[in-house]
């Protein structure tokens, strides 16, 4: 009868959307073997959390509202979550594999002397849980098994699909975060927006990329369009973010992002072994490349071979076109 | 300032895994071995802290690691600027990232580092742990994936990235940060430094040595997984770059669905 935590990451108090992905996987494997899903949110109001929590199939919401908590900080959240779980016992505690996650999650885990498995795939539970989770940037899966009482798990944002949304609320409980006393040793001073609006890539559902290919910085643009007509993030192979070409948040790689779309175009990208680790786990993935013996083929769903400059906007239009 | 640097030794980046069927056990044998890239950037910050502050800041290179390791720490660390190691030697090689920070929390609590710098993910297990964890266990500040990293006396500005933008953290030593690409630009080691790399002091250590058992695991592989096979790639054979656009638009709309 697990019991699973949630931790429903907030941003300017918007939850995202992997806490219900977790939520909704959480209740499936709850409504198999029994226990119970429980929300946890932290910030300075509650909002529609326990609403929207309970429609992914969460059975309670705990919430600790503090000021101190309307934006991140590792040792505050750190402290909200331990006292969560000392009060509560969850078997398992869930968090996003995002910036906040992958920060919080070892901290937390290091507090509670408990398991800690980083950016997973798959949760399954059958007398004790197995994380899946991709190691070597995803040439290989491990499975894991929890050997504490508890344990912390971050999960890959877009790992589980989201069923339609139910009725049921919520029920809407508080937990004191117990940072009372706490001074934190570091505070986040400022968060700044590098891009106004730009499509986060570890969270698209759709991204193009731009490799070596494009031939010239300019010639991104051509990318940025054809995102622009897929709602798309826009990625890059680490030739051009080192030719200074792009900014290194779009490189999408072992040293850059791991990003897991339904979709991801691959355009003048030779797909090097580094490049693939970045993005192999993506649903489908199109290649659009003149040398047919390039490896990013091997990688991909459908391809063309061509020039890409005919291509890339002969697609935009293609597309356009789709009713 | 006293620095440390924690350091892994890993299979390189182009290291292909050769597993046919799901294993207990992961062949890695005929992996060809280098210092985790990210911990590139952690030694390179520190040395440059350490030029900016003069000679009595003191930087050590700290890993977890079999003999083998040590190729990675002379040419990586002590030949461009670490001014000495310590290697902690009892058999923890694929252990989990808690194990690793517990027994690193006891070689900087026995040292008191005012500094401690780590990569932010190790590019084997991809865990993205150690650092954090070692922070909160040895009761510091710290900050992950950092790419800007400024001090005025005690007290840090550091600069890390999140989703869509980047969060600027205040806080002052002892802390630890977790080093991002886009910090520095790592500096090679010249043959000269590599050859004296060899008389830089490295000290031997084991958990007994530090007063405390080797840590217990709270995780357990149970089985190493190959990736799912994917099927032939659908080539659209059109001469007309217009014709195949159209029919891959219609094919990702009816066929994958997903436009
Ligand atoms: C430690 C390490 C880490 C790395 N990390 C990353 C990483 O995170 N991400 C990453 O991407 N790389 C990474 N790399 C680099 C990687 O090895 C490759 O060098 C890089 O991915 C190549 O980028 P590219 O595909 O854009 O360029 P290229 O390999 O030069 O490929 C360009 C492709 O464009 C095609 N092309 C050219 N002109 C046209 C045209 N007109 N129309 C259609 N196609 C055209 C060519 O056929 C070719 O296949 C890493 C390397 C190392 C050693
Ligand atoms: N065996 C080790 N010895 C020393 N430092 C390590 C070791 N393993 C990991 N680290 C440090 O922790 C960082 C993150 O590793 P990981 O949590 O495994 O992704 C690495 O970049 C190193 O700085």
């Amino acid at each position: 009868m697990p019991n699973i935590a949630v931790f429903i990451e907030q941003r300017d108090g918007e939850a995202k959307k992997v806490a219900w992905q977790m939520i909704n996987h959480a209740r499936k494997i709850t409504d198999a073997s029994g226990g119970e899903v429980w929300g946890v949110f932290l910030g300075k109001d509650a909002g529609n959390n326990a609403a929207d929590a309970g429609s992914w199939g969460a059975h309670k919401l705990f919430t600790a509202i503090d000021e101190n908590l309307a934006g991140y900080n590792s040792e505050l959240y750190t402290t909200a979550v331990a006292s969560f779980c000392s009060a509560n016992n969850p078997d398992l505690v869930l968090m996003g594999a995002t910036a906040m996650g992958k920060d919080l999650a070892p901290r937390l885990a290091a507090r509670m002397d408990c398991a800690c498995v980083s950016d997973s795939i798959d949760v399954n539970f059958d007398n004790g849980f197995t994380i899946r989770r991709p190691v070597f940037a995803g040439k290989c899966y491990t499975d894991v098994n929890i050997k504490s009482n508890t344990a912390v798990v971050g999960i890959r944002p877009n790992s589980f699909n989201l069923d339609q949304p139910g009725s049921d609320s919520a029920t809407a409980e508080t937990f004191d975060p117990g940072i009372g006393g706490v001074t934190p040793k570091a505070t986040v001073a400022e968060v700044k927006a590098t891009s106004g609006g730009a499509i986060e890539l570890t969270e698209a559902d759709v991204i193009v990329s731009g490799g070596r290919g494009i031939k010239e910085a300019d010639n991104y643009k051509m990318i940025e369009e054809l995102a622009g007509v897929l709602n798309a993030g826009t990625g890059a192979s680490r030739a051009i973010v080192d030719a200074g070409w792009v900014d290194h948040s779009h490189q999408v790689g072992q040293t850059g992002k791991t990003v897991s779309p339904n979709l991801y175009i691959a355009c003048g990208i030779s797909g090097a072994i580094q490049h693939l680790a970045g993005m192999s786990s993506s649903k489908c993935i199109v290649a659009i490349n003149k040398d047919s013996n390039a490896p990013i083929f091997k990688a991909a769903t459908y391809g063309i071979v061509a020039d890409l400059f005919d291509v890339v906007p002969a697609l935009k239009e293609a597309i356009q076109s789709l009713d | 300032m006293k620095i440390a640097v924690c350091v892994k030794q890993v299979p390189d980046s182009e290291t292909r895994i050769n597993l046919a069927e799901p294993s207990a056990e992961l062949d890695r044998s005929g992996f060809t071995r280098v210092l985790n890239p990210y911990d590139a950037y952690a030694v390179e910050e520190a040395i440059q802290i350490k030029e900016k502050l003069g000679d009595d800041t003191e930087v050590t290179a700290i890993i977890i690691g079999g003999e083998q390791v040590m190729e990675s720490v002379k040419k990586d660390c002590l030949a461009v600027g670490c001014d000495k190691a310590i290697r902690v030697t009892d058999e923890l090689d694929n252990a989990e990232a808690l194990q690793i920070a517990k027994v690193l929390t006891a070689v900087v609590k026995r040292d008191g580092y005012d500094l401690v710098l780590c990569g932010k993910q190790a590019i084997d297990d991809d865990d993205s742990q150690v650092g954090i964890m070692l922070a909160e266990l040895c009761d510091m500040a710290h900050v992950s994936v950092v790419t800007d990293l400024e001090f005025d006396g005690n007290n840090f500005t550091a600069t890390r990235e999140i989703e869509g933008g980047s969060e600027v953290v205040k806080g002052a030593t002892p802390a630890l940060f977790t080093c991002q690409k886009g910090l520095n630009e790592p500096r090679l080691p010249s043959l000269p430094n590599i050859m004296k790399a060899g008389m830089k002091p490295v000290e031997l250590l084991t958990c007994a040595d530090l007063g405390i058992e080797v840590p217990a695991a709270h995780t357990e592989i149970t089985t190493y997984i190959p990736p799912a096979k994917r099927g032939e790639c659908k080539i659209i054979e059109n001469e007309d770059p217009a014709a195949a656009a159209q029919e891959l638009a219609k094919l990702l709309r009816e066929e994958a669905k997903i436009i």
